[in-house]
């Protein structure tokens, strides 16, 4: 396993016997040891971990708080299992297929949950189905990455059910965006655990070689993420950006969604972090609204930085017309707070949506000319 | 106990204004006439009614804040009438000076949009208002039907009792109460602002107009999630109307939707009460107290 074996081993307050069930957050452990979270995930841990050191000098694990470094889930390795799962809109096996085959070219394993090809309505089987499905995923320690098929509707209505013990004791990727939003914001409210935020199953490309750069780009941004390996993303300059650099903990997602989380267990922190937004298929007052709401529940007070993604806007009714843009929009919500705004960033229900780390530190520069966000591994 | 504004008295004066989207004056004429000639009030029209806006709004933020701050403060205006919703109100709430109005409470009316004041006056002032028809409503000899005659007996202090027919998903009971709601999509929105409402042992009612069936499923979830339908005393389901569904078809219609997220609660609960977007829409005190009865036979909602 390589040099980080001769680290020192640390932590379990607890007895052994208690492990298999423990899901006491106080159990948890160190927030920044990438390297135990990996040996936790190997089967040999409990064995190897025979003599327990318990250690008051390790934080305990409970990292709701916004300043404290997230649980980065394991890098994928080849040969590792990915599983695919339905939690919201429903989707069938060939839709799946480009995507399981794609990665399975990039030398991963792929399971298909049982979700895949079923259909209750919109959804992607009834609510019982799609969480015993992504319950299996988040309990089987084989499985090292969850992608969800599609996005859609329907995480909220099982994101209570799911229970969350083993997934906080082997931490893995949960990936996807738009309805997965309520993922995302849940595991990083409430275990602090990073999450990818790219596209799903239903935006790889039939063909490859046929697809255009941008497609293939955004696509291969999602391996690079699974695989750990450093990422600088940028955007466009955008004469109404605010100029600045930002470091700090990145979060958010689709801006409907976080609005219809306020309130609720799994609401977001945003103090000192990074919050992007993308949405689609809003009116501008819509918007103007879900701005209001991020303003008024206070999550635009002490940002670190700001990310406006893609907003593909549904046209005004004639007569209707709203009078200000996005960018008047979001402008006049911050324009009390010094820190940087980034628009036209490349994450959204578009074509250049690239693969975000939520839960992980990153830094915004924005410039005049291009601005860049780099994660900080 | 909550604090209830002044009954009007004839000859008191209605002030009309636009705190969200733009209206004509000639919208509002059947409604500023039989409010004079009819009810026997004096109007008060704001300068954001059929003002000069080119925009979707009524005028500027500053222009609608500057109104209604003026109606507000204005001690011969003895009830504001929002003149349409639409969408705006959120965007000058925090704005507001409530300081003289808290002194001397009048009577704010209106719904959709406007359940933004509604909730805002309830959760931060405790004083009630009226959730009610607004000026189009009046068009077309609608004032002549029980729906905005009921908001003229609730200016005069009238004290309500309207009933409904029975639906099969109504679950019986009786709930007694401080009556809050609205628009379920401005109710969602405004969780875990200042202007957030609490529920627990409150009648809820609930109405909304337009949206997709997913997008009611989340908003309710929102309620659920926030806390909001725990410990309800009862909750009234008014119309959901012009209901949208996406191209595969979430599965469910509406009440449905609102049956199930509801069902591990015990509380009563009816469905197809008269406050929606349409003609059917009774004025409501938010904030007074109401018994709900609901039987087999019919709904009750009595003052």
């Amino acid at each position: 396993m390589g040099e980080r074996e001769t680290l020192p081993v640390a932590v379990v307050r607890r007895p052994l016997g208690h492990r298999s069930t423990n899901n006491n957050p106080s159990f948890e452990i160190a927030n920044n040891l990438n390297y135990l979270r990996s040996m936790m995930n190997r089967k040999n841990f409990l064995s190897s971990a025979g003599a327990l050191i318990a250690s008051s000098a390790i934080p305990s694990f409970a990292t709701t708080d916004e300043s404290t470094p997230a649980i980065i889930p394991a890098y994928l390795r080849k040969g590792d299992l990915i599983g695919i799962t339905s939690p919201a809109g429903y989707i069938t096996h060939e839709e799946i297929l480009p995507a399981a085959r794609l990665m399975e070219s990039w030398g991963y394993r792929i399971r298909l949950g049982k979700t895949i090809g079923m259909r209750d309505g919109t959804f992607g089987g009834t609510d019982t189905e799609r969480l015993a499905d992504m319950q299996q995923m988040l309990n089987d320690k084989e499985i090292k990455a969850i992608m969800c098929a599609r996005g859609g509707y329907g995480s909220i209505r099982i994101i209570d059910n799911l229970q969350w013990n083993r997934f906080r004791e082997h931490p893995k990727w949960i990936i996807g965006f738009s309805d997965i939003t309520v993922l995302h914001s849940h595991i990083l409210r409430n275990f602090g655990i990073a999450s990818i935020h790219s596209k799903m199953c239903n935006s790889f490309p039939e063909v490859w070689e046929k697809a255009d750069p941008v497609q293939k780009e955004t696509i291969e941004s999602i391996r690079r993420a699974l695989a750990g390996e450093k990422v600088q993303y940028t955007a466009a300059a955008n004469p109404q950006n605010r100029n600045g650099t930002a470091t700090g903990i990145l979060t958010g997602g689709n801006l409907k969604t976080l609005e219809t989380l306020a309130g609720s267990a799994s609401d977001i922190h945003t103090q000192n972090r990074i919050l992007f937004v993308e949405d689609t298929g809003e009116y501008l007052y819509s918007i103007d609204r879900m701005f209001w709401n991020l303003a008024r529940t206070g999550k635009l007070g002490h940002l670190a930085g700001l990310i406006i993604g893609g907003f593909k806007i549904k046209q005004d009714d004639p007569g209707e017309e709203f009078g200000k843009n996005l960018q008047e929009i979001v402008l006049e919500k911050v324009k009390k707070y010094k820190y940087p705004v980034c628009f036209d960033f490349p994450v959204g229900h578009q074509r250049d949506n690239f693969a975000l780390k939520c839960g992980v530190q990153h830094k915004l520069i924005v410039q005049t000319g291009a601005s860049t966000l780099t994660d900080r591994l | 106990m909550i604090k209830t504004p002044p009954y009007l008295q004839p000859g008191d004066t209605i002030g009309i204004v636009c705190p969200a989207g733009y209206m004509s004056l000639e919208k509002a004429a059947e409604c500023i006439r039989v409010l004079r000639e009819e009810w026997g009030y004096n109007v008060k029209i704001g300068k954001t009614l059929g003002g000069a806006s080119t925009t979707y709004f009524s005028g500027t933020d500053e222009e609608r804040l500057t109104d209604l701050q003026q109606m507000l403060d204005d001690d011969e205006v003895k009830a504001i009438l929002c003149g349409r919703g639409g969408y705006g109100t959120g965007r000058i709430i925090e704005q507001l000076d409530f300081k003289k109005f808290k002194k001397n409470p009048k009577w704010i009316i209106g719904f959709s949009d406007i359940t933004v004041l509604h909730s805002h006056l309830y959760s931060n002032y405790y004083i009630a208002s009226l959730h009610a028809p607004m000026a189009a409503a009046f068009n077309e000899a609608g004032y002549i039907n029980r729906y905005v005659q009921s908001l003229r007996s609730a200016l005069q202090g009238t004290w309500a009792r309207y009933t409904c027919e029975p639906h099969p998903f109504n679950r019986t009971g009786e709930a007694i109460g401080e009556l809050v709601g609205g628009n379920l999509s401005l109710i969602a929105h405004l969780v875990g602002s200042d202007s957030d409402i609490k529920t627990k042992g409150r009648i809820l009612f609930l109405e909304d107009i337009g949206e997709y069936s997913y997008n009611i499923d989340r908003m309710m979830y929102q309620l659920k999630r926030s806390g909001k339908l725990k410990n309800l005393a009862g909750l009234i389901i008014g119309g959901f109307t012009d209901m949208k569904d996406t191209e595969r078809p979430f599965g469910k219609d509406v009440y449905e939707i609102i049956r199930d997220i509801i069902e591990e609660y015990n509380y009563p609960v009816c469905f197809g009460f008269p406050v929606s977007h349409e003609k059917e829409n009774y004025a409501l005190k938010i904030g007074a107290g109401y018994k709900l009865k609901i039987t087999k036979s019919r709904v009750l909602l009595e003052e």
